[in-house]
């Protein structure tokens, strides 16, 4: 407070006039600044409190999230995948640990040469080249494409696998030369058998962006692409240990905030034998070599080895195959392109169950079954074989325009007679009423034979565990229509405009031609349809699984049963944690007595058939089969070789298939593979590759350091 | 100008004799202290070395030094300016003022002095390396000497008892001050550090606006200082890092520049500490060191993290408490050079908590003004302690019956 002395001092009235005397507003003046300044530093107090309110507490929680983002990340520690194991613990697919050298781009980005000094120093060090390296750790962007880095841009990328110990040393031992470059150990990938059973085990990749916008745990994370490794990816990848560390401005690891351990994978046991799936495959590539070697232009083949009781698949190949291993540490473009190459047979496709080729004679299982079901054929009925037969203006003819006068179904199968299953099919047809489109006062169409192709299985997918398989081609009225609905604008402007793309110009007419005619009436489905339904040509594809099911179906005695390959999945701590059964598809609606009756003729075909030639000097008597010949006519590629089997005849236990397309025959090229495999599973003038044609009885056994022993004895127990 | 007069006026002898029946020479000397504004200055100090110790410890670990090294260093400060504020307390300040001009023209030497053998941090080439990791900062001692010289300049004349008039300054007097200020000033401005500048402005305006000067000087010296602020923007005066210091703070996305990744930082740190903060030594983006300069010119940034809205507001309301005592005793002193010191000192003190705590909220541009008490730094700790014992030393006196005893 001012003094009250002060005032006594004041004089009443001032001096006026003396020079720098003060005047009594002075006083009140100094009071007033005190007073202005004491509402300045007031008001400049309020504003720093209402700011620092403003900011931590209305927008705190939003800063909270900036401060973690900035100081808070996560470390992955990739779990250890689960391995791949056939039915007696051979892994098909392990793991190995390889040394890497890991860029982590953005502790270069932070040099003051943007990393450039060091990528150099690593790439004399690895014999790469700097501006290679510099290309694969950029981020991929919109406009940045390959080569280019696709995860994280906190993952540390991969620039080199498989490196010698003494470089990755020389990265470790050498700090302040490579700053920002790591040397680990890491779990990749390894194929014991290189390329066996490629297309099964499949390959793996790393996550892309937009998986990883859907799932952050996929990270940095390498997931399968196809085969097992895609199907039962989760499965296999288990849980990757997280660790959110809170790191400083420079990135460098302060605290572990939370520590989530990884859990490895669980290993998947097949029903898959590598023996047979290697005697499989060489028999499939004999097969290619033996049509090659009378100039046919076959340059890939697939097949299938069922168990007919269970739908377990025991071999399954597609050839060429490829070796996975190329997959490991990223694919060069120049080796991805040759798996996609058609030149080369297009290695990547699994043609087991994603191709989709017209069966041929080898359907007529579903026409006699057909006939006999619905059509009031029975056995021991005579049927006319004529060279051909005429529907409306067309012929159709015998394969050879053989005629074999009056015969039974049995002997048709076994000569494969045509024109008596195009008689049925044609009948069929005219019952539905012909042309007519199920529209109309009359009774719905019967369908029988599209009917019965379904209930084997065929047009839809097997729903084996596999991803990418086919539905194949049935086709009947109603599938007619609606394929034309939706391609009839396709084909009527390619009846104006041709094909210019293609090459050859008898093809390119022939096509011209096709697509007027579909323009114009592609919804009919014509008699001529139906005759081709009956021998598996044109209207009908099916993939080799697809048809290993339905003569599965017709060993078993009806079952048409969904094929699996994998048998149990392990856990990592060594139970078993699923254990599959046989999964059903359905009943065919045919009788036993009409089965046995198929199987018989079958059996005929190989030992008086058809096939008859190909199975001279094997022990039919000891290992009875059954089978039928296939061969579909294509327009240009020469004709797909088919032959599918099944024995003992008696008590049938294997369904065996081969396609080999561009051939020839079923007889000549698709049955001596098929002879082969079987000679191969039970050791006929070589080793069995099934100990008496039987798979084990137990489940393999996991060690407690994750590798896995052969199954015990029966009746013993896993050791652990 | 001896008149006389009042000395005659009878009145005055009664209360001459209630004044001195109490005298304060001879009062216990816990009476004659300020407690709340010397608690509130000691709350802060202690505030301020735990800070300085959460902001460094991390850092020091890192470089395998003593995590502890600061808060030592910061303590001996303390301890050195808690004693340079007892003795300048203690010394009646009509006898220290005297020393005024021998700090004065100390600091102007060494001012010069650090244009030749500066060392340069953050673009201003302010400190003198003094050894033993010591830096003096001769600017912040100008501030405690251009505070008394003002004073007396302006407010001597005034307490003039043969006169017994309180005189206004003269025009030459306010001259007298601008060119005393100019001085260092000036070197100040080579240095350059353009916020102590506009510290030593804005103390000079504050004491020159309390002490009676006539406002058209006031109002005159800001109409100047803006002209200049015009001039220098216009024609591109300042360096590119202190143009961006000024602008960054009013662009809300300038990651780009230097000091907008501080002021992001400051303002992240600060924001996220919520109400209650992350706790003491528990401030991830302290820890992590995300906040350069962060125990001196950032220091309040640890406070918002890690003692969150509570410890922030603390800061705030114990500055508040220190200057509205700083106001108190000037309104309370007897004499106008006491009155005009605590004035100085409050307008030192307030502009620098504001620019300093605007800065790091990013209201304010970013200045390397540190922020009194709590930043760490010895020779503002020593100035900011001796304005203190000044603050003390003028509310002391005021007690006393008579500036001029006979």
């Amino acid at each position: 407070m001012l003094s009250s002395k002060e005032q006594l001092f004041q004089p009443k009235r001032p001096e006026a006039g003396l020079p720098g005397v003060a005047r009594r507003p002075v006083r009140r003046r100094r009071r007033l600044r005190i007073g202005v300044l004491r509402v300045l530093v007031l008001s400049m107090l309020i504003t720093l409190g209402a700011r620092l309110w403003f900011l931590q507490v209305m927008e705190g929680s939003h800063y909270n999230e900036v401060a973690a983002g900035n100081s808070i990340r996560e470390v992955v520690t990739p779990a250890v995948r689960g391995l791949i194991v056939d039915d007696v613990g051979r892994p098909l697919v392990e793991n190995r640990t390889t040394l890497v050298i890991t860029v982590d781009r953005s502790a270069l980005a932070r040099q003051r040469d943007s990393g450039r000094a060091v990528l150099a120093r690593v790439g004399a060090l690895l014999g790469q080249k700097p501006q290679d390296l510099a290309q694969r750790i950029r981020l991929c962007t919109a406009t940045v494409g390959q080569p280019c880095w696709n995860g994280s841009p906190y993952q540390p990328v991969l620039i080199a696998d498989d490196v010698s110990s003494q470089r990755a040393l020389t990265v470790i031992e050498h700090p302040e030369d490579y700053p920002g470059v790591a040397a680990e150990v890491r779990a990749v990938r390894t194929y014991p058998f290189g390329s066996l059973a490629s297309h099964t085990v499949g390959y793996l990749s790393p996550a892309s962006q937009d998986e990883v916008a859907k799932n952050p745990d996929l990270n940095g994370v390498l997931v399968g692409r196809s085969g097992l490794e895609a199907s039962y990816d989760t499965v296999v990848r288990g849980h990757d240990g997280v660790k959110r560390v809170s790191v400083d401005r420079f990135g460098r690891l302060s605290k572990v905030m939370s520590e989530k351990p990884p859990v490895g994978g669980s290993t998947l046991v097949l029903s898959m034998d590598a023996k047979v799936q290697k005697v499989l495959e060489d028999a499939l590539q004999h097969g290619i070599d033996r049509a090659r070697a009378e100039h046919k232009p076959a340059d890939n083949a697939a097949g299938v080895v069922l168990d007919a009781q269970t739908g377990q698949v025991v071999a399954l190949a597609s050839v060429p195959g490829y070796d996975p291993a190329q997959f490991v540490g990223g694919i060069s473009a120049a080796n991805y392109q040759h798996l996609l190459d058609p030149a080369a047979g297009t290695p990547l496709i699994s043609r087991a169950l994603e191709g989709a080729y017209p069966p041929g004679s080898a359907f007529k299982i579903v026409s006699a079954a057909t006939a006999m079901t619905n059509m009031g054929a029975t056995g021991d009925a005579l049927y006319d074989c004529p060279s051909d037969l005429q529907v409306g203006n067309t012929s159709f003819h015998n394969f050879d325009s053989e005629a074999l006068g009056s015969i039974t179904l049995h002997q048709a199968l076994v000569a494969s007679c045509d024109t008596v299953f195009y008689k049925f099919a044609y009948d069929a047809w005219l019952q539905d009423g012909g042309l007519r489109r199920g529209q109309g006062p009359s009774a719905p169409p019967n369908e029988w034979f599209s009917k019965m192709a379904r209930a084997f299985g065929l047009g839809r997918p097997t729903g084996i565990d596999l991803p990418g398989e086919t539905s194949g081609l049935v086709t009947d009225r109603e599938s007619r229509q609606a394929l034309w609905d939706q391609m009839k604008d396709t084909y009527c402007r390619r009846a104006k405009t041709g094909y210019p793309e293609e090459r050859d110009p008898g093809r390119a007419a022939y096509l011209t031609k096709l697509a007027s005619e579909n323009c114009a009436d592609g919804y009919l489905y014509r008699g001529g349809d139906a005759t081709q339904f009956a021998i598996g040509q044109n209207v009908v594809d099916v993939s080799p699984l697809q048809l290993a099911v339905a003569y599965a179906a017709i060993a078993n005695g009806g079952t048409v049963l969904s094929p699996r390959l994998v048998k149990a999945v392990i856990g990592p701590d060594g139970k078993v944690t699923q254990q599959t059964k046989p999964v059903v598809m359905g009943h065919l609606p045919v009788a036993p007595e009409t089965l046995s009756y198929i199987r018989d003729a079958l059996a005929g075909v190989v030992t008086s058939g058809t096939a008859s030639g190909t199975f001279g000097g094997f022990p039919l008597d000891v290992l009875p089969l059954g089978g039928k010949t296939g061969t579909a006519e294509t327009y240009s590629d020469g004709d797909i070789s088919w032959f599918a089997s099944f024995g003992p005849v008696n008590n049938p236990r294997y369904v065996v298939l081969v396609v080999i397309p561009k051939s020839g025959q079923g007889a000549k090229f698709a049955a001596p593979a098929v002879r082969e495999v079987w000679e191969g599973i039970y050791g006929i003038n070589r080793d069995a590759a099934l100990p008496a044609g039987q798979e084990p009885a137990s489940l393999p056994c996991q060690r407690p350091d994750g590798s896995v022993a052969p199954p015990p004895a029966p009746g013993g127990r896993c050791e652990r | 100008m001896s008149l006389g007069m009042i000395r005659a006026l009878p009145a005055q002898r009664g209360d001459f004799a209630r004044i001195n029946s109490r005298r304060s020479r001879h009062q216990s000397w816990l009476l004659r202290v300020d407690w709340v504004l010397l608690l509130a200055v000691l709350a802060l100090s202690v505030l301020g070395a735990l800070l300085v110790w959460s902001a460094t410890k991390q850092r020091q670990e890192d470089v395998g030094a003593d995590p502890q090294l600061y808060l030592k260093r910061h303590l001996v400060n303390l301890v050195i300016g808690i004693g340079l504020a007892i003795v300048v307390a203690m010394i009646d300040y009509r006898y220290l003022r005297a020393y005024a001009p021998i700090v004065y023209v100390a600091s102007l030497v060494g001012l010069a002095a650090v244009l030749f053998v500066g060392t340069t941090i953050n673009g201003a080439k302010a400190w003198i390396v003094v050894g033993f990791g010591f830096q003096l900062q001769p600017s912040e001692f100008v501030k405690v000497a251009l505070v008394v010289l003002m004073a007396m300049i302006l407010g001597e004349k005034r307490d003039d008892r043969r006169v017994g008039v309180v005189n206004t300054p003269s025009h030459g007097d306010v001259l007298l001050v601008l060119g005393v200020a100019a001085l260092p000033g000036v070197l100040i401005l080579a240095e350059p550090d353009f916020g102590m500048a506009i510290d030593v402005i804005i103390i000079v305006l504050g004491v020159l606006a309390v002490s009676g000067a006539p406002l058209r000087w006031v109002a005159g010296l800001i109409l100047a200082g803006a002209l200049v602020a015009f001039f220098v923007l216009q024609f591109g005066l300042l360096k590119p890092y202190q143009l961006d210091r000024l602008t960054s703070f009013a662009k809300s996305d300038s990651n780009v520049s230097s000091s907008g990744y501080n002021v992001d930082q400051a303002k992240t740190a600060i924001a996220s500490g919520g109400v209650l903060g992350k706790g003491l030594f528990h401030g991830p983006l302290t820890h992590g060191e995300f906040v350069p300069e962060q125990q001196t010119d950032f220091v309040f940034t640890v406070a918002g993290e890690e003692l969150g809205f509570a410890g922030g507001a603390a800061i705030i309301g114990l500055f508040g408490i220190i200057l509205w005592r700083g106001l108190s005793i000037a309104a309370r002193s007897h004499d106008s050079f006491g009155r005009l010191v605590a004035v100085g000192v409050v307008c030192w003190f307030s502009f620098q908590c504001f620019v300093n705590i605007g800065m790091t909220l990013g209201i304010m541009p970013v200045t390397g003004l540190p922020l009194p008490f709590v930043s760490y730094g010895g020779s503002a700790m020593f100035a900011n302690l001796v304005a203190i014992g000044l603050l003390q030393n003028v509310y002391a006196r005021s007690r006393d019956d008579d500036p001029y005893p006979a």
